[in-house]
């Protein structure tokens, strides 16, 4: 126990801390500067000196710890005239522009300068300029005001792990900037301006548009683009978002309480440390991505819809909303009339919300009779979850993110987890930084830096790779018995005869599987995180059976990677073809008749279609009629059934109802346009990758005729005769946990206090699973599935200009959001560009030379400029996922995927095309 | 000493490649000095593109590698005269006259602090003590060191440097 004195007070403590932290406790702030409380320790400002009995000279809070018996004075004549001094010297070069700075009011300088003085400097010198530097899309730089501080710098390279940023020169003319010295080319974060203690960089979007007391609210809600879910404040003024902060940012400058002379007494304790970060730590920590930062301006686009439409003469037009409503339920009423609730079908939405996802299915099941439900989730998540589930038992994925920087050893397969989740990235590259071993099978470039070990596999050939390292840490690991049913599988799979040429088929050598298999097998917190591109794979379920086998050996944990907001909420509110709420199956009668009886409507007892089979009866005219809830399938999937082209209507469709806030590919061909409420505008709850439920609050009004997801379709459902009375999502909530029985309990005002809920699970398989496990055989079966990949890259060869098509992401990019915010747009590279290993080009392909891409099995082509990248995989290329100058998705081009027998995800290995000069 | 071990570096005429070096150094980012020493001498200054190749090598982030570079006033920041003269001018050399110096240099050379003379034959960059105060004023002209300098002597040494 450290005994310590401060300003007379006494203070205990476990543990030795710095005096800074020591006073906080007591409710005594020190005013600082370079000291930022998410960064490592600096001490270059001495703005926080302090003085300590017995030491001759003052100390710095920020980096002094306290010893026991320590007298401290954090105020006095003495150190209020130091501070002065060292605030006169900060100023010498400091243009003082306050009144056209953005961060006036809220600015750290400011606030010290205003307690402490001076009011006035000695230097007479010339003020060093450094003209503001506006040659960054999207971030400011203005040097006269910088402090040179190195919070940016500590942040970008620390915590960020970006390194995209340094002090440069020196003396006074010290100052940050990104390597060109112009554009920061860097993975725009942002988090570099939320630790900035003055106006030295501003977000150009928000730049000059306000000031900090001129805001009408603060909002606190959660991200709308990736499976992380982070916490923001959106900044609100006269309607529009101006600025997204983190909400720990938000919370520090709540709790910027005056310090100085004489006030110190006023500030309570239990504010102080309440407020203060350590003791606010939400799932980002107060960092945020581009996306989430910069990625709101759509909520403004005036391309946004603002009308329903319907489609007459060929043409979509504006109507009223009776008349969409009414015609959209007469012709739902006729097909179901006609054919039957199975000629029907809906695309559920992973950017819409726990409730409007309820009421979807709810409609869907109960109103049409159909259980044909699915969503992109079925890309890979959907698949993967349901899966794992099946084998390990449910809430087997959901483990708290921030748990990821405790792992010593992290396993990250089939995806860069800093591009399709940067937050996650970030606990990843922090765990790297603690001394946690990486281990990649597929590139993370992003990781890079983290020095990972990378398992650099023949393409496709992942699977083999995870079946030999399972069968090696099932030969070094002991078996624990907690899963009894996939133990006996493990042991059938081990039993299995090794897999045969292994090194040779995958390139990867007995050695290096041999050794990460031992530092697997040695790790004493492991992780497993799983990204989509091992999903995506004619045998995507061997691979995570392996995955799966890995983890348990390994007692690890597993993060499944989601890239959009609500992926995990889609599914636990049954928006799937064999699953009700809750992940009650279909099959099992009591599970039906309980949901029939609490929601007052029947639903079919047989599974419907998933997407891709769905997609397919489209095309066959199966299915005449279909749903789409905020989605856009003809750009975000493969196997789009093709109109006369691509704009016009299906024809084997009747009826195409597209709900969204976009005109979109889709839209484009229905023929109905229901225009529907963003993010900003509605309440609901988002369900996280690790199965966290927060509230999503409204932030600006509408400003077009849209409506709620939820209230349209329960509109929808009045008139074909089924009413159903919810005034607000807490309504629809509140039917949710009495169906659903993992959102048992859950009370709306518990999640919207913030209050963050991670649902209590048990590692068990809830009895809706038992004896639906997949894989009875065992591990034979699968070996079987997995020796047969999609096309052998052999018969390639033969095949000069043929090629697979990977997808290249984008940090900057998560569909039409995305697309319709400019500031995201400036910083997307916009180049139309096809990379390929320069050994594959055949005659005539050259550098820069421009190429035409097609599929055997689709009429679109593109065309692209080639650029040569030995990165890329032999007998592949990698093209955009969205191309922007053409806006066209690459995924169109390709129209006949077979899916996983047990997942239904796409083979994206079968994705081939052609490639020819120009 | 300083000649010697800058001149080990780059008497190597052979291509960039400061990988030699790592044996020298305990780690990488201590390899960070020498090697940027070499990529001037490749380069001729430590353009963004010197700097990256820097970067790459050593796996040092460019946006690091390029605060240290600017950090220290020996590197050429831009390109620069066949022959570039650092002469300083602080309290000793300052005392003894160093501040004449600039100006003979300037009217026998044309060539002002900080810039190159028209003919590309020098450049002249003022440096802060380079640790010569006990023989000053001193300069260095690319690698070699002058002390002692005096009006009439260094005429006579730069008239060497063609
Ligand atoms: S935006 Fe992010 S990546 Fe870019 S400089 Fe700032 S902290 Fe670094
Ligand atoms: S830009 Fe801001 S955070 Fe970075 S050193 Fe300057 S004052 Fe500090
Ligand atoms: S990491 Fe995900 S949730 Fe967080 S800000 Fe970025 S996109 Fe939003
Ligand atoms: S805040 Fe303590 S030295 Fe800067
Ligand atoms: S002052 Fe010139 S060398 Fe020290």
């Amino acid at each position: 126990m450290i005994k310590v004195t401060i300003n007379g007070k006494e203070i205990e403590l476990e543990q030795p801390e710095t005096i800074l932290k020591a006073a906080r406790k007591a409710g005594i702030k020190i005013p600082t500067l370079c000291h930022h409380d998410w960064l490592k320790m600096y001490g270059g400002c001495r703005l926080c000196l302090v003085e300590i009995e017995k030491m001759p000279r003052l100390q710095p809070a920020c980096s002094f710890l306290v010893s026991d018996g320590m007298v401290v004075t954090t105020e006095s004549e003495q150190i209020s005239a130091v501070r002065r001094g060292v605030l006169e010297f900060i100023l010498i070069n400091h243009p003082l522009d306050c009144p056209f700075c953005d961060k006036a009011g809220e600015c750290e300088l400011q606030d010290a300068v205003y307690i402490y003085g001076p009011s006035s400097g000695r230097f007479k010198e010339q003020k060093i300029k450094h003209p503001e530097n506006n040659t960054d899309p999207l971030l400011a730089r203005n040097m006269e005001r910088c402090i040179a501080c190195t919070r940016c710098v500590r942040m970008c390279e620390d915590v960020q792990g970006a390194y995209a940023i340094a002090m440069t020169n020196r003396g006074d003319r010290t100052l940050m900037e990104p390597f060109s010295g112009n554009r920061f080319d860097c993975e725009y974060c942002g988090n570099c301006l939320t630790v900035c203690p003055v106006g030295s960089i501003l977000s150009r979007p928000s730049k000059s548009s306000y000031r900090p007391w001129q805001m009408d609210a603060n909002i606190a809600t959660v991200c709308s683009y990736c499976g992380v879910g982070c916490l923001l404040n959106l900044q609100v003024r006269d309607e529009s978002i101006k600025k997204v902060i983190p909400v720990e940012d938000a919370a520090l400058r709540s709790s910027f309480e005056r310090f100085g002379p004489g006030v110190a007494e006023k500030n309570t304790e239990k504010n102080l440390y309440e407020n203060s970060v350590e003791n606010r730590k939400s799932l980002n920590r107060g960092l945020l991505c581009a996306l989430g930062r910069f990625g709101h301006e759509y909520v403004d686009s005036r391309e946004r819809l603002t009308s329903p439409m319907v489609r007459k003469n060929g043409k979509l037009v504006e109507t009223s909303w009776d008349e969409a409503l009414d015609f959209v339920a007469l012709k739902l009423n006729e097909i179901k009339n006609s054919s039957g609730g199975s000629a029907l079908a809906g695309i559920a939405s992973p950017r819409c919300t726990n409730e409007d996802n309820y009421i979807f299915q709810k409609f869907m099941r109960g109103v049409l009779g159909t259980n044909n439900i699915d969503s992109t989730a079925r890309l890979g998540f959907a698949g993967a979850q349901a899966y794992l589930e099946n084998l390990m038992g449910q809430g087997i994925t959901a483990n708290p993110i921030s748990d990821l920087e405790d792992a010593d050893v992290i396993f990250v397969v089939g995806g860069d987890p800093t591009i399709a989740t940067p937050v996650l990235g970030l606990n990843i590259r922090a765990a790297a930084a603690k001394g946690a071993k990486i281990i990649t099978l597929g590139r993370a470039a992003g990781l890079g830096r983290s020095k990972p070990k990378e398992i650099t596999a023949n393409l496709f050939t992942e699977n083999k790779v995870l079946e030999r390292l399972l069968a090696l840490l099932f030969s070094k690991k002991e078996m624990t018995g907690e899963l009894p049913a996939f133990e006996e599988k493990l042991k059938a799979a081990a039993a299995a005869p090794p897999a045969e040429k292994t090194t040779e088929v995958t390139g990867v050598t007995e050695a290096e599987m041999a050794e990460i298999s031992e530092i697997v097998a040695s790790a004493e917190s492991f992780a497993v995180v799983i990204g989509s591109d091992i999903v995506q794979r004619a045998a995507g379920h061997c691979g995570l059976f392996c995955l799966a086998g890995i983890s348990y050996l390994a007692s690890g944990r597993i993060f499944l990677l989601s890239d959009r907001p609500n992926e995990q909420g889609l599914i636990d509110m049954g928006c799937l073809p064999d699953r009700l709420p809750g992940g009650q199956s279909l099959a099992i009668d009591g599970f039906r008749k309980k949901y029939e009886e609490i929601s007052g409507l029947t639903a079919p007892p047989d599974k419907g279609l998933t997407l891709f089979p769905m997609l397919k009866a489209i095309s066959e005219g199966e299915i005449k009629g279909l749903y789409v809830m905020g989605e856009n399938p003809a750009l975000n999937l493969p196997n789009w059934p093709a109109g006369d082209t691509r704009k016009s209507k299906i024809k084997s469709l009747e009826l195409l109802v597209v709900q969204d806030i976009f005109p979109t590919e889709t839209s484009a061909m229905a023929d109905v346009v229901l225009p529907a409420l963003s993010w900003a505008e509605r309440e609901g709850t988002y369900t996280n990758l690790e199965h966290r439920i927060q509230v999503l609050r409204r932030a600006v009004k509408n400003m077009t005729y849209g409506r709620d997801d939820w209230r349209i379709i329960a509109e929808i459902s009045s008139r074909m005769g089924t009413a159903m009375k919810f005034s607000s999502p807490a309504d629809i909530m509140a039917e949710i946990v009495r169906v659903s029985p993992v959102h048992r309990d859950l009370r709306y005002p518990d999640i919207e206090k913030g209050t963050m809920l991670c649902r209590p699970y048990k590692g068990q398989p809830s009895k809706s699973q038992a004896g639906g496990v997949v894989h009875g055989e065992g591990f034979k079966d699968l070996i079987k599935t997995c020796d047969r990949p999609g096309g052998s890259l052999d018969d390639k060869k033969s095949m000069h200009r043929d090629f697979v098509l990977l997808l290249e992401r984008s940090l900057f990019y998560s569909g039409v959001t995305s697309r319709k915010t400019p500031a995201l747009s400036r910083i997307r590279p916009d180049a139309a560009v096809l990379r390929m290993h320069p050994e594959d080009a055949a005659p005539g392909l050259v550098e820069g030379g421009r190429v035409r891409v097609s599929s055997p099995s689709s009429e679109e082509t593109l065309e692209l400029e080639t650029v040569f990248d030995s990165s890329v995989p032999r007998g592949a290329v990698k093209i955009p996922e969205y191309l922007e100058d053409l806006g066209v998705g690459a995924l169109s081009l390709i129209t006949n995927l077979p899916v996983d027998p047990v997942t239904k995800a796409p083979a994206f290995e079968e994705c081939r095309v052609t490639v020819e000069a120009v | 000493m300083k000649k010697e071990v800058m001149q080990n570096d780059l008497d190597n005429k052979s291509l960039f490649s400061p990988v030699s070096l790592r044996k020298r150094y305990p780690t990488l980012q201590a390899t960070l000095l020498p090697a940027l020493y070499e990529a001037q001498k490749r380069f001729e200054w430590l353009s963004l593109e010197a700097l990256e190749a820097v970067s790459k090598e050593l796996d040092v982030p460019k946006a690091t590698v390029r605060g240290v570079a600017t950090f220290y006033s020996m590197y050429k920041k831009h390109p620069m005269g066949r022959h570039l003269i650092q002469l300083c001018t602080n309290i000793s050399c300052m005392l003894f006259g160093a501040e004449r110096l600039v100006d003979i240099i300037k009217k026998h050379y044309g060539v002002e602090a900080g810039k190159t003379s028209d003919d590309g034959r020098f450049s002249l960059v003022i440096m802060e003590c380079i640790g010569a105060c006990g023989t000053a004023p001193a300069m260095l002209v690319n690698t070699d060191f002058h002390e002692n300098l005096t009006e009439e002597n260094i005429i006579k040494i730069l008239d060497e440097y063609k």
